[in-house]
Formats: C-alpha cells, structure tokens, sequence
C-alpha cells in the first residue's frame, strides 16, 4: 500500500509530498523525500519497552511503572526541567507545559541552542517575514546567510526557493540571483552568484556596513570590513536595491557566533531598511521538524517560546538563565524528563555532567546518546510514522502530521497524558 | 439532566424585546428551558442586571499573527501575569495575553462567545488549535480572502459565482464561520511592497479594483446565503482624508438581506478621518454616521482607541509598516502566500498626542452619531484600540456626558476644534448597551437563531448577570460602578454551567466552534476543478490534501450547512 | 539605625538557587518574618539563614542588610529596594538591585548576571567582577537602566549597559564583547578594554578608556579630544541606525 503526502518529520521544511510505501507493518520504500528524511521514516531498531536503569544493568518495564516512576520524579524535585519537545507533536507539547505548569518546572525546548538568539533579536525588533511559498513565487533575490541548505535542509533550494518553479517568474532557475554569506566556502556558496567570505566574527560589522550603505552614507565605511571589499559590500548593496523581492535565509552560522542575537537583530534590521526601498523578508532556517511549534505552544500557553520558569508559580522567561544549558551547567535542576531530543549530543559537558546526577527520565523511540543518563527511557511512536499530530514548518504553517503504519507504541501525548493526570491526582491527595 | 434556575434576575434581552423585567430564567442542558422541576439549583441574582453573554464580533485572540505578538513581546507577557489557580491555568500578558488569558479575562467580563477577527486560511490550523485554549467562549473565525489569487481571477472573468464557490470550499476546508476582506487588494500589492491608494485602484498583475473584489464578494457571500455578511476592514487605515475612501466603500453595499446588514464596516474609528495630513488631521465622524443612518444595509463597529500600551495586529501588512516608520518600535510582518497577510507593532496611545486624542474622540462620536445602537457594536478591535479589558470604560464613556467632559478635560488641547464630540448630549441606556454588546452583534453575525445572544427558550444558556443594580444606579454621575460593574461578573454561565463568580472562572470549559459549510452542487465544487487544483498544486507549498483542517481540531463542532444557490 | 546580619545556611547536594527578592531593607521595618523560594518551595527566612538583628529604626534610610555565606547563588537581593543599605561581604547570585530606586548595595565579591537590571535610581557598587548583562534592560524592553548609577571595580562580562537610557556606569576593569549596544541615553565609562563598543547606539556618550576592539565600521571619526587629562578619539553613530551618540575610545581596531 503507498501513502501519498505524508509528512516528513525530520527538519523545518516539513515537505508534506512524501510517498511512503507500506508492506503489513513495515515501511519498505520512500518517494520524494531527501536522504535525511527518507532515513527518518524508515527507522531504526526501536525500543521494546520502557527499561529502568538497575546497576549497570537495564530492567524492562511496564508503561505503567514508567509513568508512574517519571510522574513521582517531576512531583519530589524542587525544579525540575522539562526539556526537548522540538521532535514531537504540539498536543503533546501542550500536556508538557501543563505538567510543567502543575509541579513548578523548568520548560525548555532545543530552541536554547540553536534559534533562541533569533527569538531574541525578534523580540528587540519584531520579524518581517513570510510564509515559503511568497518567496517560491516572487522571490527573484535569496540570500543564504551562515546556513547551507544543501547539507542541512536539502530540499529547501528546490522545493520553496531557488529552483522551485514560481507564478511570478518566468524562469526560476535563471530569474533568481544568490548570494551566500559564510565563513567558508560550503556546498551552497558553489551555487551562488555573490559569494561573500567573511572572517570569523565578523558578520555584525558586515550588516551594520550594509544598512549603512543602504542609507546612502558609504563614506563611512573603510575599504575592507572583517575580510571583504567594500566594493564587494557596495555590490551587495545594489543587488537588494535591485531586487524586486528578496529573501534571507540565515542559520546556526549567525545565531552561534560572538555576539548571538545581536547579529539576527542587525539582519532584521537590514531587511527593515530594505523594506523602505523594495520588499525584503528574512527568516530562520529552523532544524527540528516541529521546534517551531514548540515556540508556538509556549507561546500561546504561556505568553513566551522557550525557557519558560514555572518555579514561583508565574511564567517567568529570562534566556541565559531559565534556559536548559543554563539550568543544567549551573546545577540548577534536580531532575530533567526529556522528550523528543537528544541533549547529551548536543550539550556542553557541563551539563551533561549534571544530568549524570539527577534523575531523568526520557521519552524517545530509539536509544540514543541520552540514554546512558536516563534512570528510565520511555519509548514512544514516532510522529508522521506511527503517530500523527500537528507540527509547525519553519514558516509558521501548521501541518498535520500523518500517522502512515499502525504500531503497538503509545504516542508522545498518550505517555504524557497518563503522567499528567497521575500528577493531578497526586497533587489533590 | 441538570438544571438551574437564575431567580430575581433584572433581564435586558433586546432581541426577546425585553428591556429590564425581574423575572426567573430557566435552565436544563445547557439550553434556556420555560420551567424547570423543583430539583433545579437555584441562584438567585437578587435583582441583579442580567443579560446574554457577551459577544465579541471583532477581536484578536486566537491564531499565527495574536501569537506572534505574544512572542515578540516579552515586554507585554511580563505585565499580566497570574500562577495556576483552583481550574484556572496560569496566565500572562496585557495587551495580547495567552489564550487562558483572553479566555479567562472575557469570561469575567460576562463575553461567552468570541469571533476571531482575521485567519488566514493556509494557518487556519493554528486557530482552531488557541481556540482549544480559550475553554470559556465559543468561537469562530472570519477567514481572509482579502489577497486570493483565484478569487481575484474570477472577479476579473467576471464569475461571481466561482469566487462563490471558492470561498465555500476553502470556508468548509479551513472550518471558518466568515468571509473578511481586509485592505481587500492592498496585502496581495503589500507583497511586492506596494499598497492600493483606495477602491479605484487597480491590483499589481491582477488589473482587479477594491471596489470589484468588495462588490463580487458582497455578491457571492449573499449567494452562498451565509449567516454572517462580508466583514470589511477598509482600504487605507490610518491615513488623514480616508473617511472619502470609507464613504466609497460602504457605499458599495447593496440591501440583499432582509435578516441582517449586507456589509460589516469594522473598526470604522481608524477609518474617520479627515484632512490632508496629520497636521490638520481631524474627525469625519459624522459623514460616516450620517451614511450608517441611511442604509440599513450597513453595520459598523467602533474600534475605539483608548490611552495607553497596547499591540497593533492586523492583516494589513501595509499600513503596519507605514505606522513602523511613524512610532519607530518593533515591526513584524507575515506575508501569506496566495491568500493575505498580516503585521503587528506596539504602540502607546498618549492624552497628550492630538492625533491620539482626535481619534479617541472619533470611536466615541461614532457610536454617539449613530442612532441606531444595532449599527454600531462596541469594539476595540481588541488589542488594536485597547486590551478588551477596557471595554467597561467605553460603556462608561457612552452612558456618561460627565465622564466625557472628565476625560475630554485632560487630553489635548487642540482636539476641541477638530472634533464634534463636545457638542453631542447623548447618554446611551443599559438597553443601548445591551444592543452594542451581544444582540447587535448575535444579529449582525446571523447567529440569533443558533440561540445566540438573547434568552428566549431554546437559546443557549450563556447569561451574565453584573452586580448592578439598574434602579439604584445614575450611570450619568456614577459611572465608575458601571465601570466595576461591567468589569467582573456576579456570575457568568456558559452552556448553562456557572463559569465564573466574581472574578474566579470556576471550571475548566470547553468551547465550541462555529463554522461553516455551504452545500454547493457538484459543478461548484472547487475540489474537483480541474484549474484550481492545478493551480493549487503548482503555487501553493502545502498539498491540497494536507490543507483542511481535520474534524478533530474542533473541540466542539458546531457546522452551519448553509442552502445556496450555487 | 538598624542592623539585620543575614547568613546563608548551608543547602541541599546540588545548587537550587534561592529567590530573594523579600530581602530589601524596608521590609525588616516590621519584623523578620519574611519567606523566600528554593525552587518551587517556599522557606521561612530563618529556614535559610541565620538572622540577627541589631539596634531598630524607623524607616528604611535607616536600616543596613549585611548578607555573609554563600550567597553565589542567592538571586534577587535588593530587587525594588528604595532606600538603605545592602551589603554583601561575598559573592552575589543573578538579578541584585533590579528595578532599584535609591539605596545602596554594596557588593564585595562578585555579581552573577543581570546585575542592576532596569535601575531607575541608587547606587550599586560591586569590588569585584560582574557577569553578563550588568546595568541592562530586560528582553524586549526598549529601556534599559534609566537612572542611578552602577560602578564596579573589576571586569565585566558581555552585553554590559545593554539599552542603557540613562544614569552612569562606570566599569574599572575591562568589559566584554558588545557593552552600550543600542544605548539611547545615559553614560557608560569602561577603564579597560571591550570589543565592540555602542553597536548600533542611537545617544548617550560611551566611553572606552583602553583599546576598542572589533571596531564598528559604522561610526564617523571626529578627531581627537582631550578628556579628564587622556587623549580620546571621537566617534559619532551607529550610522547604521541613525544614531547620535559619542563613542570615545583611547585606541581602536578594526576587524578588517
């Protein structure tokens, strides 16, 4: 049996034109998909069951021991943190944020380490941006700025911008202009019309040189900022102006470097100025297929995306502080539940160091790099596979993921359920 | 079966043509019943002012663009917030709080059911999801077809019954309720930087008018016989001289309906004004009125501002960005493809800024000029005027010259000249106000016979009684218990349940949602035709399968299947 | 005048941060019977420290709070305070003196992040070194600190006198990468070195006594100046931003 326009859970892009072919309960072939996504649906050898860590010996469970287990854990910290939620479902992200909301936690998701500082820059001066396919359609200027599609969202170039046919171009291919702005030359610079190679750092003063040559006050500027020509700048400059529509797309290569969000900030500001001229919009190439959606629930639920501190019973957000690395590298937590995410990959050593100490419990199909710090790991269906749920694309469209093969595994939002209603029942004892 | 029975209630119901009787209502299964049986719970309103619960027909609460503004402010998020409590979830922020916020906040105020002013279509997913988190109201949607490609396709081959039909398939995809043009024409310009001046303009590439795409809708809404009538946001908010461009506008209403208006003018505030630049800015309150008062086909809201903080959120893409470069704050900006777009910046509304002044005086005047209250519904346009939770000031405002001249008083200096409010006497009744804020906006949104906004037997059961009591109350001089009054319910009930007690939601709730299905005959369905869904294939980045919004994203499925003539 | 000796009692294996924000002198005008947070649990102020008091007064002017123990991870000391004195004879945890008005806090050791964020008035005085984010705003806030004045002796970290609108901070030592960004108002004195001074300021006067490094691009020299005896070189900008500010910077590099 095929399943046409599933869901690709597997990065920001969200392209929901997957083929899936399905033979009984098993996933046999992928259409459409890039490598990343195709290796994404068809898997790995998952998890038979809950385990719980006994010596060095892991024990398997029952669902029902293992809720219970993580349920009594988030109910005896005095700040717990809830961490991950960028690789599920939003209605499970939602019964997280109530938990978090009932046992005063800590709830952070992945944004803390890849497009928190874009979350911040947006908060100091807003966001002019669109959804793909204004750019699919009328784009005839990108702009790829510290990302590479072609290695981290493949089809991103073909599918929404630089190859992706467009109503309002004649020829999509040859009608847009690109330019890639990095610190090396990657697979996407090899693409680009305007590469500009810029030293290590230096990304800020090469966006405050280009608002101020948008301005019209060039003189300012010296003949080279942070490794390249202004004539080179100048030329950037123009290529804008020119441009009836154009599009940043800008990555971990902005928002990681000294500096943080103020780089985001000086980029947004950059199209705003554009925006005085021509149309101009920018956005974050997001990772995890549904980290947007994890800043979405946040943000509806309790008025902020991410590093969220419910200890004193109101939400209270301050990013360097109530962030999961904080939390975790100052000790700040005495037990983490982490769900669709994988910290200990990704993590300083501090933290990881921290987890070693704490309880933690972990929700995710697949052992992985965090199970060795897990007291209990819950395995879980995987959402677009055999779990379906609501996830939103890097753009802020939300798309409803498709269950596409049945499986025994509860879903993210059943295993969470059950934990939180035997937290509510806890608590009214 | 459960029961309740609201004794010695003080009932303004305008559209039961009840206006202050101290009569018992009854209740059983959510709905109003004639009697009840001995068994019922009793509460007893004590003479209490009781009237249908509140609805809102134009806010911003649930959806892409309200929660962009949560996200990029967490400046805003900081100034409201509460912990968890008793049923009640924790909340944040002022001027565009979380959804249990907005849920929370209205229900105090007595607001049972809420129409979410603006979704675009391609993210209407995402309002159906907040509408899940806004437990205590009903709630539907007016669906934005401002910018549709097809349907400005269709207006200009001249097939107003396929933009009908356009819209009946997307309204039944997206499980919308209305059909809203915003700055119709403007956010499909907007996304190559440019805007239409006003309703003669033609579209970039579309070669359609405002003026076409506001009449074939009108048109096609009236053929597809839906509940509520198009809901139109001017061209040209905020700019000096555009009430010309407003009169324009509402003058392309034709009467269609005997049931209800043909046009919904909303948040006619930011479109009043007079002069040729902010200098001689000015009122042109009374055109409008004087238009309104002719032609019962139109019905307008007030979007009245009121001074403080607060967000401006909008589709209009255009005219966020020309107010940007007036304040200087933080700008987003979220283009749509196919469809419209939106953006939003923080604004602070000053007493001592004449153009501010002049427009607080423009809300409060058009509501004054209008005599008939069922033409003109109380708003804010929530957030874009003030914080919903102001509305009790304006009911104050309208039931108080004194309160007027008070306030009138302290803002600038200059704004006497411009403006006709220091000349109009008028004080609006608790039967006015009544109208303003839930009959009017039952009738102008064709949901009176779906038991909305009155308390006839078979109504829902939604019903809030203020601790007023009317008799013993001059609104003129003691206005500020109007204000406390209308402020925070004795009780709100929802579905029959009590839901809030003075100040205190009491249950978690459950909304329901309204929306609409209009059943069209195989020939206008757009599922089928073969050029929409090629063209839908090739310029929309979503597949036409992932694009409507499951049943399961209603918590509470209210469908309206509308006969048409298509 | 009023003595209240606060000590920190020694807590549990692992560092949940305590939340302090009761800890301001007009608060023991009426006792001591004050709580603060660890986590999620609320703790009597003698559940936490050892408390004594000396001597009485009548208003907050008159009351000194001396803080001793490991306060390192003690938040929100002195948070609104108005008026008096807070010392700490050690280090202090994140978020000390916000939102202060008048008073003093008088930090020996060190300060975590956020120290004197949004001050409106008073005067904090750390001897040792500040973290991120001293003297600043909060997320999203377009005005950082608006008045008083924030003095420290050692180094700072990064993000010093972020949207600084008014007031005076002075920093001894060297700041970090990107102190004054978008400053609108105010003064900021760093003694050392820093990166990137003032990005995309719109007012107020900044001044770097050491070497700038990573210099912005977008400010306009004016030439030299003579000020409080040293020789400093006059910028004007951020052009980027249509700003007016002065940055002076006793030597400045471009990353180029």
């Amino acid at each position: 049996m095929n399943v046409k326009d599933a869901v690709c859970p597997f990065c920001g892009c969200l392209c929901d034109d997957i083929e899936v072919e399905i033979e009984g309960d098993r996933l046999v072939g992928v259409t459409n998909a890039c490598e990343l996504g195709a290796t994404k649906f068809l898997g790995g050898e998952r998890l038979k069951s809950p385990i719980r860590r006994e010596g060095k010996a892991w024990k398997e469970i029952s669902y029902d021991e293992a809720i219970r287990y993580a349920a009594d854990m988030l109910l005896d910290a005095e700040r717990p943190l809830l961490y991950g939620w960028s690789g599920t479902h939003g209605e499970a992200q939602c019964v997280g944020v109530h938990m978090a909301e009932l046992v005063r936690g800590v709830i952070d998701n992945t944004s803390s380490v890849c497009h928190g500082p874009s979350v911040l820059a947006i908060q100091e001066v807003g966001h002019p941006g669109c959804t793909l396919g204004v750019v699919k359609n009328r784009a005839d200027l990108l702009i790829y700025w510290g990302s590479n599609p072609i290695d981290a969202h493949p089809r991103h170039l073909s599918r929404y911008t630089c190859y992706a046919e467009g109503f309002f171009l004649e020829n999509a291919f040859r009608d847009r202009k690109v330019v890639v702005v990095d610190v090396r030359k990657t697979q996407t610079a090899n693409i680009a019309d305007e590469f500009v190679r810029v030293r290590p750092g230096g990304d800020y003063a090469i966006l405050s040189a280009l608002r101020t040559i948008v301005r019209g006050k060039t003189d300012t500027i010296p003949r080279m900022v942070a490794g390249v020509t202004r004539d080179q700048l100048i030329r950037v400059a123009d290529l804008c102006l020119n441009a009836k529509f154009g599009a940043v797309y800008f990555g971990l290569g902005l928002t990681m470097i000294p500096g943080k969000y103020k780089n985001i900030r000086n980029a947004i500001e950059l199209v705003t100025e554009l925006n005085r001229h021509t149309k101009f919009t920018i956005s974050a190439m997001r990772g995890h297929y549904n980290v947007y959606g994890s800043n979405e629930v946040n943000t509806w639920m309790t008025g902020y995306p991410f590093a969220i501190d419910f200890s004193r019973g109101i939400a209270f957000y301050n990013p360097g502080e109530t962030t999961a690395v904080d939390v975790l590298a100052r000790k700040e937590c005495d037990a983490a539940l982490i769900v669709g995410s994988d910290p200990a990959a990704h993590f300083p050593r501090r933290c990881i160091e921290h987890l070693a100490e704490i309880p933690v419990v972990q929700l995710d199909p697949y052992p992985n790099a965090t199970t060795a710090f897990c007291k209990v790991q819950i395995p879980v269906a995987v959402t677009g596979v055999d779990a379906e749920g609501t996830a939103y694309r890097m753009d802020g469209v939300p798309i409803r993921t498709r269950k596409v093969l049945s499986s025994d595994y509860l879903s993210d939002e059943e295993v969470l359920s059950r934990m939180y209603a035997l937290m509510q029942e806890a608590l009214k004892r | 079966m459960t029961e309740l029975l609201v004794k010695n209630a003080h009932v303004i119901d305008p559209l039961s043509g009840i206006n202050g009787e101290t009569m018992d209502i009854a209740i059983r299964d959510g709905k109003i019943v004639e009697e009840v049986s001995a068994a019922a719970e009793v509460i007893d309103a004590r003479g209490m002012l009781t009237m249908p619960g509140g609805i809102d027909s134009h806010t911003h609460i649930c959806g892409t663009k309200v929660n962009f503004g949560r996200y990029m402010s967490p400046e805003d998020m900081r100034a409201g917030r509460t912990p968890r409590r008793g049923p009640m979830h924790a909340t944040s922020g002022y001027s565009v709080p979380t959804t249990y916020g907005n849920s929370y906040r209205y229900s105090v105020m007595g607001y049972t059911t809420l129409l979410e002013g603006a979704m675009a279509p391609l993210e209407a997913r995402h309002t159906h999801e907040e509408f899940t988190y806004t437990p205590l109201q009903d709630t539907m949607a007016n669906t934005l077809f401002d910018g549709n490609w097809s349907i400005m396709e269709a207006i200009r081959d001249g097939d107003v019954k396929r933009v009908a039909a356009i819209i009946a398939w997307t309204l039944s995809a997206v499980k919308g309720f209305g059909v809203k043009l915003t700055n119709p024409g403007g956010t499909e310009a907007w996304q190559w930087g440019k805007n239409v001046s006003c309703i003669r303009d033609p579209v970039p590439y579309f070669g359609v008018t405002p003026a076409e795409i506001i009449r074939s809708v009108i048109e096609a809404n009236e053929l597809l016989h839906l509940p509520h009538s198009v809901h139109l946001h001017c061209n040209n908010l905020g700019t000096p001289g555009n009430y010309t461009c407003t009169l324009g506008s509402l003058g392309l209403a034709p009467d269609l309906n005997p049931r209800r208006q043909t046009l919904y003018a909303t948040h006619v505030q930011f479109h009043a004004y007079g002069g040729s630049g902010w200098k001689d800015f000015s009122s042109k309150s009374e055109p409008i009125a004087n238009l309104v008062n002719m032609r019962p086909q139109v019905v307008i809201d007030m979007g009245q501002i009121l001074f403080g903080r607060t967000t401006t959120m909008t589709a209009d893409g255009p005219m966020e960005f020309n107010l940007y470069r007036l304040h200087h704050e933080k700008w987003s900006n979220h283009d749509v493809e196919l469809e419209t777009g939106s953006g939003i910046i923080p604004v602070i509304y000053r007493r001592k800024n004449l153009v501010n002044s002049v427009m607080w005086a423009i809300g409060l005047e058009l509501a004054l000029l209008t005599k008939s209250p069922w033409q003109c519904l109380l708003t804010t346009d929530n957030p874009n005027g003030a914080p919903f939770v102001r509305y009790p000031e304006i009911i104050g405002l309208l039931m108080s010259r004194r309160y007027r001249d008070a306030e009138f008083a302290t803002i600038h200096p200059d704004t006497g000249s411009r403006v006709p409010l220091p000349a109009i006497d008028r004080e609006m009744d608790w039967y006015e106000i009544a109208v303003m804020t839930r009959a009017g906006q039952a009738r102008a949104l064709g949901i009176q016979d779906l038991g909305k906004g009155h308390l006839a037997p078979g109504a829902d059961a939604d019903v809030a009684i203020y601790p007023i009591r009317i008799d013993e109350v001059d609104p003129s001089a003691d206005y500020q218990k109007v204000i406390d009054g209308f402020s925070r319910t004795e009780y709100t009930i929802k579905r029959g349940r009590v839901v809030a007690r003075r100040g205190e939601c009491v249950v978690h709730g459950s909304n329901s949602t309204l929306w609409v299905r209009p059943k069209v005959s195989e020939n206008y369905d757009m599922g089928k035709d073969p050029e929409f869904v090629e063209k839908f294939d090739r310029y929309y980045t979503v597949r036409m399968s992932n694009y409507p919004v499951q049943e399961q994203y209603l918590n509470r499925s209210r469908c309206i299947e509308t006969e048409t003539e298509l | 005048m009023m003595r209240v000796n606060l000590t920190l009692k020694p807590m549990g294996s692992w560092s949940i941060p305590i939340e302090a924000e009761s800890i301001i002198p007009a608060n023991f005008l009426s006792g001591t019977d004050l709580t603060v947070w660890r986590g999620n649990r609320e703790l009597g102020l003698e559940e936490a420290f050892s408390v004594s008091v000396v001597g009485g007064a009548d208003r907050a002017e008159d009351v000194e709070i001396v803080l001793a123990g490991k306060t390192a991870r003690l938040k929100r000391v002195g948070e609104y305070m108005d008026a008096g004195k807070i010392t700490v004879l050690g280090d202090i945890g994140m978020h000390c003196g916000n939102f202060m008005t008048g008073g003093t806090i008088e930090i020996q050791g060190n300060a975590d992040g956020w120290l004197g964020r949004e001050m409106g008035g008073g005067s904090i005085i750390c001897r040792g070194n500040a973290a991120d984010y001293c003297a600043s705003g909060y997320r999203g806030g377009r005005k950082g600190m608006t008045g008083g004045r924030v003095e420290v002796y050692g180094r700072v970290g990064d993000f010093l006198a972020e949207n600084l609108a008014g007031g005076t901070v002075i920093v001894h030592g060297d700041a970090g990468d990107m102190p004054g960004a978008e400053m609108r108002g105010g003064t900021l004195i760093i003694h050392g070195d820093c990166t990137r001074p003032a990005a995309n300021m719109k007012d107020g006067a900044c001044y770097v006594y050491g070497t700038a490094r990573w210099m912005l691009p977008t400010f306009r020299n004016l030439g030299t100046v003579r000020h409080e005896g040293r020789t400093l070189i006059q910028f004007t900008g951020d052009v980027a931003n249509r700003g007016k500010g002065n940055l002076f910077v006793g030597n400045y590099e471009y990353l180029d």
